[in-house]
């Protein structure tokens, strides 16, 4: 509602109210008995309280943030009105008998009189209807706001068979609306729900203040029912308002008298519902801390300050467990702790006492002691002057695994109860998903660290492969690899020798991943230096296993294809190091070239060298060799079947009369085609070369 | 993931391993157990018997290299046997049967390691 207005509620009253005194003191002298003025008369007065009502209500919407205030504040404004009635009472003008009595002057006295005690009271009575619906709306139900407005329905229709044109004095009618809005008024005052979320202390201060107020009301409905005097006044000033006021008093001292009981009723469960009230409000802090496992001591503490506080403990500490990698030693880190010395706790965990530790580690479960000094799992701490009182230990479980314990004291025996337990159990729970949270965050730092650690080394790696493969015009290479992991251990280059001659070696180094890189780095260093100083590659693999042979662990070992194309000459001599067999199609014949031979570091050199022996092909125009390692032939489908040496022979007839490199790409298709869904297991090379040139003898 | 299975048996003093399944990169520490433990055994005699073996890889092949040398050490070897033709081929490529005696039947290697006891 805009401030005009609410200025307006007040300034209407303002103005009509001063014609109502005007009119009750002509009428009062001159008895001018006009129905239609009368009923006029009536109607501005309710017009003026309702805008009154209107008002007061306007300015109290929020109410009941604060009841022991609220009702604090109307016991103080009824306490003025009783003063106000009682001053009135004292000084109430004389009774006005006897023919000369109503003249202006004593009507003038008289009405102000009567005019005032009516707007107090009625002041009074709204603010009393205003703060009782804030408490009963408290809890709001479906049923509270009908009952409460079922009773103003009938407080209104009393109200209203009161006034004097309708002429129902001598009916029943304005009794039974009585006794309805009584009725009404007993079902509102069980809305009490208030007082169950009060504290202790403010539960005290309710009850004063109930009774104070009931005593207040009561003298209020006395001197409303009374013959009194002032009391005429108001009702000659206006019946309905009358009723209005003393029903509403009557609603006050029920409603107060209700608030009194059920608090007194409430009291002695008070506490208990203060600390459920504080378990909540710190279960509720602590699931927000949880979540904020970067400051993991702020946690702990914050965690042995609340089971302190809620349990109502006298010492709190966690420790947490932690396992050497090592030796498998266990460690123990007392976290945090609160109210207790490093001494005392190392009193507990000392080496004759590992009794009490022990236990909990060998069955991780709750553990209460009702009396330390005579439970026979902690006597021993009797004697090294450990405070008598309870002890109470909740594990702290990670996967079933005990990772820490919480453990409370209390001063007294049998001090801990099932609440203390549950608290302290859901305190442990908070705390265990917190440090795997924090375990869980290093994890993947760690591993986004790792992963970009792969990440550099996968790009040193593509590094090692041949940038650019060497250009002539009788020849054409093409070549891929392709790790299935991050980093692989296949190799393949193809580089320019003297005389006209090129190299091509493709090898695979057993297993995967770094291990394998790093080997694979290695044979490049060998294969390039050792390309320059052997003539032959019989000699170069020879040579390359004795160095090899000293370096590689016992497990690992390498496979490996060294040919070397002489242009001039148009052929192609190469030798196998356990590696695949080189295919070559030449015409409508293909050949899977497999001359004899052993990996590389898998045995001595006499061995090696017996086992080793060189191929020479001559090479006719259009000719073709494939290189490539086991990852395209053992490629594997979704039902494990291998692509295998037939279908990588068939696809490389097929388009053998493609170009080096989109024989290479229809290849990788293929093979990728076969595979299907999933992705490559091992590490894949191709290194395809076509022969251009014409053939010699 | 693929399966793999190791069965290990004692006969007239030789060990005999049953391979069954595919020996990768994942299952060769599984095999590497196995022979660690022969070893521990002091049992130096072992046939492996390779019937179920559906696929080797290179890891699995090197888990033979890594303790052949210490088993020729102690007088003792590791025999293959009951090799299919698809795990023979991939042996064979590497050089294998130059390193290894390979039989086509059990009997066959466990009767050469009694005729070496001779």
């Amino acid at each position: 509602m805009s401030r005009f207005k609410r200025i307006l509620l007040l300034i209407i009253p303002a103005v009509l109210l001063p014609f109502v005194y005007m009119y009750d003191v002509v009428n009062a002298a001159v008895k001018v008995e006009i129905t239609s003025l009368m009923v006029l008369r009536e109607l501005i007065v309710i017009v003026s309280f309702t805008m009154i009502g209107l008002f007061i209500e306007n300015r109290n919407k929020s109410l009941t943030h604060n009841a022991p205030k609220e009702i604090g504040r109307l016991f103080f404004g009824i306490v003025l009105s009783l003063l106000a009635i009682g001053i009135a009472i004292i000084f109430q003008p004389p009774e006005f008998s006897g023919p000369d009595a109503m003249n202006i002057y004593h009507s003038a006295v008289f009405m102000i009189f009567s005019t005032f005690i009516a707007i107090v009271l009625a002041v009074v009575s709204l603010f009393i209807l205003l703060t009782l619906r804030g408490l009963i709306f408290f809890k709001r139900r479906k049923s509270t706001r009908r009952y409460y407005l079922a009773y103003l329905i009938f407080l209104f229709a009393a109200c209203g068979a009161e006034l004097t044109f309708f002429n129902l004095e001598d009916t029943f009618l304005p009794q039974i609306l009585y006794a309805f809005a009584i009725v009404l008024i007993i079902v509102n005052s069980f809305k009490q729900n208030w007082i169950v979320y009060l504290s202790k202390r403010e539960k005290v201060y309710s009850i004063v203040y109930s009774v104070l107020m009931f005593v207040a009301l009561n003298m209020l409905d006395f001197f409303l029912a009374s013959g009194i005097g002032s009391n005429n006044a108001i009702i000659s000033y206006s019946r309905p308002l009358h009723s209005f006021i003393w029903l509403n008093a009557i609603f006050g001292t029920i409603y107060f008298g209700v608030t009194f009981i059920s608090t007194l009723f409430h009291l002695p469960t008070a506490e208990v519902f203060e600390k459920k009230q504080s378990e909540l409000n710190s279960l509720h802090n602590l699931s927000r801390l949880v979540t904020q496992v970067f400051d993991f001591n702020d946690l702990v503490n914050t965690v042995t300050q609340m089971t302190a506080e809620v349990c109502d403990a006298r010492s709190v500490w966690l420790e947490l467990f932690s396992v050497n990698a090592q030796t498998g030693e266990m460690s123990v880190d007392v976290v945090s702790k609160k109210n207790i010395t490093q001494q005392e706790i190392d009193l507990i965990g000392a080496d004759d006492g590992t009794r009490l530790r022990r236990y909990l580690i060998d069955s991780p479960k709750v553990l209460l002691i009702e009396d330390i000094w005579n439970d026979r799992r902690t006597k021993y701490l009797k004697e090294k002057g450990f405070a008598r009182g309870s002890f109470l230990s909740i594990p702290l479980l990670s996967h079933g695994k005990l990772i820490g314990v919480l453990h409370a004291t209390k001063e007294y025996q049998n001090a801990f109860d099932q609440e203390d337990i549950d608290v302290m159990t859901t305190f442990a729970d908070h705390v265990s998903i917190a440090i795997e949270n924090s375990r869980l965050i290093a994890k993947s730092i760690e591993r986004e660290r790792l992963h970009q650690e792969m990440m550099v080394a996968q790009r040193m790696q593509k590094r090692l492969l041949p940038q650019k493969l060497p250009d002539t015009a009788s020849a054409e290479f093409a070549a891929v690899s392709e790790s299935s992991l991050e980093v692989g251990g296949d190799y393949y280059d193809v580089f320019s020798l003297p005389d006209e001659c090129v190299g091509i070696v493709v090898g695979d180094v057993s297993g995967k991943g770094v291990s394998a890189a790093f080997y694979m780095a290695e044979v490049k260093g060998i294969v390039l230096s050792l390309s320059k100083i052997c003539s032959t590659p019989r000699e170069l693999l020879l040579r390359a296993n004795d160095t090899l042979l000293e370096s590689l662990e016992k497990n690992a070992f390498i496979s490996a294809v060294y040919a070397v194309l002489d242009v001039t000459n148009a052929s192609l001599t190469m030798a196998r190091a356990g590696h695949c067999p080189v295919i070559l199609i030449s015409g409508d014949t293909s050949e899977l070239v497999k001359s004899s031979g052993i990996g590389l570091g898998l045995t001595d050199a006499s061995q090696f060298e017996q086992a080793t022996e060189e191929r020479k092909i001559k090479l006719k125009h259009g000719d073709i060799c494939i290189f490539y390692t086991d990852g395209i032939t053992e490629a594997r489908n979704e039902d494990m079947e291998e692509y295998g040496y037939e279908r990588l022979v068939q696809i490389a007839r097929e388009c053998r009369d493609c170009s080096a490199e989109v024989m290479k790409e229809k290849i990788l298709t293929n093979v990728r085609t076969f595979i299907g869904q999933g992705a490559y297991t091992d590490d894949v090379t191709l290194v395809v070369v076509k022969w251009l040139g014409s053939s010699k003898d | 993931m693929t399966d793999f299975k190791i069965h290990h048996r004692d006969g007239d003093g030789v060990s005999i391993i049953e391979l069954k399944g595919y020996l990768d990169a994942h299952t060769a520490p599984d095999l590497e157990t196995a022979f660690q433990k022969l070893l521990n055994e002091k049992k130096y005699n072992v046939v492996v018997n390779c019937r179920d073996l559906s696929y080797i890889s290179s890891a699995g092949l090197g888990v033979f290299m890594a303790y052949v040398e210490d088993i020729r050490k102690n007088m003792g070897d590791i025999k293959l046997t009951n090799m299919s033709s698809k795990v023979y081929n991939v042996f064979d490529l590497l050089g294998f049967p130059l390193l290894y005696e390979i039989f086509k039947d059990e009997q066959e290697a466990v009767s050469r390691f009694k005729e070496i006891k001779k």
